[in-house]
């Protein structure tokens, strides 16, 4: 079959070849970080795959419109998959990273607060604009009903495109995905912080304090890079757009979470060997 | 209590630049056309209709302004480091990044447009001359704010993160928060001003912009215009709010709770925004109605 003859498939599609790959690809990469480091490294690797996981997973929630949105063509967030879900995601590492010294569990949940906060806001003020700015009301392209609200979506929505706006369950799907990226992020720089700062003081030579500053920084930058990593990885399974977790796209999730816990394990293993050889 | 009074004071003002540099992003990338609307920018000589709009997407705003607010923030970094003053560090640090984002503002237009020149796309060399410096000045308003933020954060509230991380992750999300809230406006309202008010643009009229002015044809600094009043202030208030809420719930509550504080603070932050959301749902579905087809105008 051509590229040309080939029909867009929306709904899931599993290649239990390439799954099965993924997982042995993944138990040889903990397997690696259990041979470097059984109880320092393999914790912290374990816990970066967990934070990769649940941001590729929150992104698919994320509606992202791109162009289409731009012209109110199609519902969702007038921006890309990746960079939206970069923004909200570490605007909620940020807060994480903040709460970093309140233990693991608070620093996590802040993160993820401050991740659904950020899409909270953004998707809201989308809404303000189509609604105030352009006098649109939100209609998915997708469903007859607004799975949560119930209201009707097709006589809401413009002649000859996909639908516009963002219907509830979109703004939802938004915010539920900043907190999954949010939490993911600061679970990420959480776990490489805590290795980096029992580590680095005998890599360096260095007492606690004064590698404190190095070790932030290189955990905050490899948390930064995988989340990117994950992002991006999620952006190629959605192509293109997705209205949310109403959206038949969203079923593509196993495939997505499998590649990003193999990518994260993969990017952790060096972000741990860099200490720990 | 000293300290909370001066954490609120920080944050309000942080909360302040963030408004104005959101404002900032949104215009200066509508007048580089680096949002999403930029495909019909560049699909419209592919259809036949050759314009006077800036061109400049070659990358979408979240990573170029988590590029040039990291860059601004790691060269005010590296001032500071020297000793220099801060409010010259950030400005200077600001200043040397507007001076990549204009040779990459160049570069783009020059190599997209040129591009186009199958299509019979010219590229006016007026049109650089004048956007580019727009644009450039609207950008260094954003970075510049983005950095002081980045710097307040830091040094003044005690954030762990060093300045050009703060640069890089605010950056993205003041790109993530301009586009996202800017460019329905810009592309739907201004680039197809033609089309039905209170609708979507039907995919068949895609690539056919508006092209002309009240005089001669429309260039980007007309469009700069239009969305600032409307597309940009909104933008600021996306990106004014996340920074606000953000450090106002930390600051204020973090000690609340052993961090409960600000965690239950968030959520319920995220609840009135929803209930937000959700009346300008129900009062646009009530008060705009269901779709109607435009009427056709009968012949003369």
């Amino acid at each position: 079959m051509t590229a040309v003859a080939a029909k867009p498939q929306t709904g899931a599609i599993f290649n239990p070849t390439a799954m099965v790959v993924g997982i042995v690809l993944l138990i040889i990469l903990l397997g690696i970080g259990y041979y470097v480091s059984p109880t320092l490294g393999l914790a912290a690797l374990i816990g970066i795959v967990i934070g990769g996981v649940l941001i590729g997973f929150g992104v698919h929630f994320v509606p992202v419109g791109g162009a289409p949105a731009a012209m109110g063509q199609a519902p969702g967030i007038a921006t890309g998959v990746a960079m939206l879900a970069a923004g909200a995601g570490l605007a909620g590492l940020f807060g994480g990273a903040w709460a970093a010294d309140q233990g693991l569990l608070i620093a996590v949940i802040t993160g993820g607060i401050g991740g659904g906060l950020m899409m909270a806001i953004t998707c809201m003020m989308v809404n303000f604009v189509y609604v105030f700015g352009m006098g649109i009301p939100a209609a998915s392209g997708k469903v007859l009903k607004d799975p949560i609200t119930g209201d009707s979506q097709p006589e809401y929505k413009s002649q000859g495109t996909e639908g516009h706006g963002l219907p509830f369950v979109s703004f939802v799907g938004g915010v539920i995905g900043g907190i999954l990226g949010g939490a993911g992020g600061t679970l990420i720089y959480i776990e490489l912080l805590d290795l980096y700062k029992a580590t680095l003081p005998t890599v360096m030579n260095a007492s606690a304090a004064q590698i404190l500053p190095i070790a932030v920084a290189t955990a905050g930058m490899f948390a930064i890079g995988l989340f990117l990593v994950n992002a991006v990885l999620t952006a190629y399974n959605i192509t293109g757009t997705i209205e949310g977790p109403h959206d038949p796209k969203f079923k593509r999730w196993p495939r997505s979470v499998v590649a990003s816990a193999v990518a994260s394990a993969l990017c952790g293993l060096v972000a741990i060997l860099i200490v720990l050889i | 209590m000293e300290q909370i009074v001066f954490g609120i004071g920080i944050t309000a003002l942080a909360g302040a630049l963030a408004t104005v540099a959101g404002s900032a992003e949104d215009t200066e990338s509508n007048i580089g056309s680096q949002g999403d609307p930029n495909s019909q920018v560049q699909l419209a000589p592919q259809m036949g209709f050759v314009h006077r709009i800036f061109n400049k997407a070659v990358a979408g705003e979240p990573p170029a302004y988590a590029l040039w607010c990291a860059l601004g923030a790691g060269l005010a970094w590296a001032f500071l480091a020297m000793h220099v003053n801060a409010v010259l560090a950030i400005v200077l640090g600001s200043l040397l990044a507007v001076f990549v984002q204009g040779i990459y503002a160049t570069t783009a237009y020059l190599g997209r447009t040129s591009s186009l020149a199958k299509f019979g796309q010219p590229v006016y060399v007026d049109i650089l001359k004048s956007m580019t410096t727009v644009a450039m000045a609207h950008a260094f308003v954003a970075i510049f704010c983005t950095v002081t933020i980045c710097y307040l954060i830091n040094a003044a509230l005690g954030h762990p993160f060093p300045l050009p991380l703060l640069g890089f992750i605010w950056g993205i999300a003041l790109g993530a928060a301009g586009s996202a809230t800017g460019n329905p406006y810009y592309g739907k309202e201004r680039q197809y001003q033609n089309q039905k008010f209170g609708a979507g643009v039907p995919i068949s009229a895609s690539g056919n912009i508006v092209r002309y002015a009240e005089a001669g044809e429309r260039n980007s600094i007309d469009n700069g215009f239009f969305t600032a009043k409307f597309g940009g202030p909104a933008s600021g208030l996306c990106f004014g709010l996340i920074v606000f809420l953000e450090l106002w719930r930390t600051i204020l509550f973090e000690k609340v709770g052993a961090g409960w504080g600000a965690i239950i603070v968030g959520i319920l932050i995220i609840l009135v925004f929803t209930i937000i959301d959700r009346y300008m749902e129900v009062w646009a579905r009530k008060n705009y109605g269901p779709y109607t087809a435009p009427a056709k105008e009968a012949a003369p």
